[in-house]
């Protein structure tokens, strides 16, 4: 029987799922199947963005700056009396233009991604710091809380919702629209797609877009969960959203990447950090578990390639 | 063309969602705040579980008062969770605490990082029956709020200090200050002012407030111009923990230890190498070991339906005062570090 890399990451998740329903006292509990179901869609969202980004070979640093900014957008529109919509629409607006500000750096001038983010996400945050001089912005009324606290019909999370909308979203338009096969394309081999008739840039730009668009709504649901924005929202995802896609199996060196890869994974930190926080372990130690497992995998996914590369090269050698 | 069907359909789906949610959604809400009121009850038989959230782990000040908090624990016979995560970040604070309400915890103390964050969750946490408190900093929803030490004495304290250190009830001196915005940090340089102004009319502020970015950096450059600029200056006034740091590491560096004096609030594991050679006469702060013990001995009586008394003595730690508001409680008086006691603590 074969397994692809996913489904064995999805055996993992599953593992340590049932793992921690066993040793993690109240870890089945309504209350905190809820909790997983609120937690996961904010850090998905940017992982899933994250993803992307990857495929091309690239990476975003300034993702969780862009959606910091858009917070504060939205929050400046709700505080300032507009409707809920305005914010939204406003707080997306924020989250493209960011993004159409990293691909025309990457793709037109062509500026390594990992430099271009690596400014911007300085130039972010000092923007942010220029509107709210490091306070925080809050109080945006019960209606604007329901998007990341409400539910859906009266179960289901609507932010997890949201989440599954999008993943299913960067899925499709990844495997079926002919811009998500030149992003993989292009994360193989640059300069062939350009010589297959592909341009390049644009398809990049519009990596960069999508990015800013997912940064964007992540952005609507954590101002909506925590009812405040401050400079600092949702940092601490930036490394964990590329260690998610990683660990997802995309590839570092871009080409490669799944959606699904990446949502086990997500599901595989959220299950660990919720767990391990049920048993009363240590944060620090937390940390270490899950760069554990990261390592654990990477590994495991390095030899399995090198494996299949090796009985691939015996296959033709014999033929 | 398959493309714009496709994005056309999922926007058509998106707002779909979105149609459906509000009109579905407070119903939703309604009905889990209703299922989770019932189960409060069943909690507090035995021993009780307090669970105390820092602002983060791992760093000198929050280890201290985990362990004041753990020492509580034992001596007063109380489960005690100290937890928080590796980084001051709100958004991994509210996950934290919304763990903490799967757990089952009786009270839950927290020290915000960003105040208005932790209220949605907060309130959940009420829902459920679970007695809720800040520590440290103050929160909005809470049912008691311990804190540190009383702004205007602390202030008061430090000019004290500062004349003490000088010598002399008159001369030239100069206010540094971590941010102009800071709140608790500007009612403890107005309640110096005060001070000056009431008890010791000699001395001379040389200019207003300056800022320093909560930076020891920023701290030591300003102090060296106000060194160059105003050649009488007799002390400097330092509010926010690098500031003295700054200040005391320039008056090092120029020789001037005889000269100025500095006082302010820092602690005493950092300012140990510059009270050590007189650079910084007295550090200013509180205990936070103390701190931790009396957050899960108030949490304690929170749990048992008391509330605390003004004057009250808590073993350990000393009489507290409690505010009018009647759940503002206050720790006790500031403690000095200087030369002699600043290498008893490990904070």
């Amino acid at each position: 029987m074969k397994l692809t890399k996913e489904s064995i990451l999805g055996l993992i998740a599953l593992g340590t799922f049932i793992l921690m329903s066993l040793i993690a006292p109240g870890f089945l509990g309504s209350n905190n199947l809820s909790n997983f179901l609120f937690q996961l869609p904010e850090f998905g969202l940017l992982a899933l963005g994250m993803m992307v980004v990857i495929i091309t070979g690239g990476i975003d640093l300034s993702i969780t700056y862009v959606a910091a900014l858009s917070g504060v957008g939205a929050a400046l529109m709700l505080t300032n009396g507009y409707s809920i919509i305005s914010a939204i629409v406003v707080a997306i607006i924020f989250g493209v233009a960011c993004g159409a500000f990293n691909g025309f750096v990457v793709s037109k001038i062509g500026v390594p991604p990992i430099l271009v983010t690596l400014g911007t996400m300085v130039l972010f945050e000092g923007v942010i710091l220029a509107i709210t001089k490091g306070n925080s912005i809050s109080g945006f009324g019960d209606t604007y809380s329901l998007i990341g606290n409400g539910y859906y019909m009266g179960v289901v999370p609507l932010s997890i919702l949201i989440f599954i909308f999008f993943a299913i979203l960067t899925g499709v338009l990844l495997n079926k629209s002919s811009w998500g096969r030149s992003i993989y394309m292009y994360g193989n081999n640059e300069i062939a797609t350009l010589f297959s008739g592909i341009r390049n840039s644009r398809v990049l730009m519009k990596v960069y877009l999508y990015v800013g668009l997912l940064a964007a709504i992540s952005a609507i649901i954590m101002t909506s969960r925590y009812n405040s924005v401050k400079v600092d929202l949702g940092s601490s995802y930036l490394l964990q959203s590329v260690a998610a896609a990683v660990l997802g199996g995309t590839n570092i060196h871009g080409g490669y990447g799944k959606v699904i890869g990446t949502v086990y994974a997500v599901i595989i930190f959220q299950t660990l950090s919720n767990g391990l926080n049920l048993l009363g372990v240590h944060s620090a130690i937390v940390d270490v578990f899950i760069g554990g497992i990261l390592i654990l995998v990477l590994t495991l996914n390095f030899f399995s390639d090198k494996m299949k590369s090796k009985k691939e090269s015996r296959v033709s050698s014999v033929s | 063309m398959k493309k714009l069907t496709l994005s056309l359909l999922s926007l058509i789906f998106f707002i779909g969602i979105l149609a459906g949610c509000v009109s579905e959604s407070g119903g939703g809400s309604d009905d889990s705040g209703n299922s989770d009121g019932g189960d409060s009850g069943d909690s507090g038989s035995e021993e009780f579980s307090i669970a105390v959230v820092p602002k983060l782990v791992g760093i000198p000040y929050f280890n201290a008062s985990e362990k004041g908090a753990e020492r509580a624990g034992e001596e007063l016979g109380v489960n005690v969770n100290y937890t928080g995560t590796t980084q001051a970040d709100a958004s991994q604070q509210v996950q934290e605490i919304e763990n903490l309400i799967s757990q089952d915890v009786d009270v839950i103390a927290v020290a915000p990082n960003d105040p208005a964050s932790v209220d949605p969750v907060l309130k959940k946490a009420k829902d459920q029956g679970i007695h809720v408190m800040d520590w440290d900093t103050p929160a909005n929803e809470v049912d008691l709020s311990v804190k540190q030490v009383d702004d205007e004495e602390f202030g008061r304290h430090m000019a004290q200090k500062l004349v003490e250190a000088m010598g002399t009830e008159s001369g030239e001196i100069a206010i540094l200050t971590g941010g102009l915005a800071a709140a608790n940090l500007n009612a403890w340089i107005d309640a110096a002012k005060a001070e000056f102004d009431e008890n010791y009319s000699g001395i001379e502020i040389v200019t207003e407030k300056i800022p320093t970015d909560e930076k020891q950096q920023v701290a030591y450059q300003k102090t060296l111009d106000l060194i160059k600029s105003y050649p009488d200056l007799k002390g400097v006034l330092a509010v926010s923990t690098p500031a003295p740091l700054g200040a005391a590491q320039a008056v090092q560096e120029e020789g001037l230890q005889d000269e100025i004096s500095v006082v302010g609030s820092a602690l005493p594991t950092d300012s140990k190498p510059f009270l050590e050679d007189g650079s910084l006469d007295t550090a200013v702060l509180w205990n936070p070991e103390e701190l931790g013990y009396l957050t899960v001995a108030l949490g304690k009586m929170l749990a048992e339906g008391e509330m605390p008394k003004d004057g009250q003595e808590i073993e350990g730690v000393g009489e507290i005062s409690v505010v009018d508001d009647g759940k503002t409680v206050i720790m006790g008086p500031p403690q000095d570090f200087t030369k002699e006691n600043a290498g008893d603590y490990n904070f």
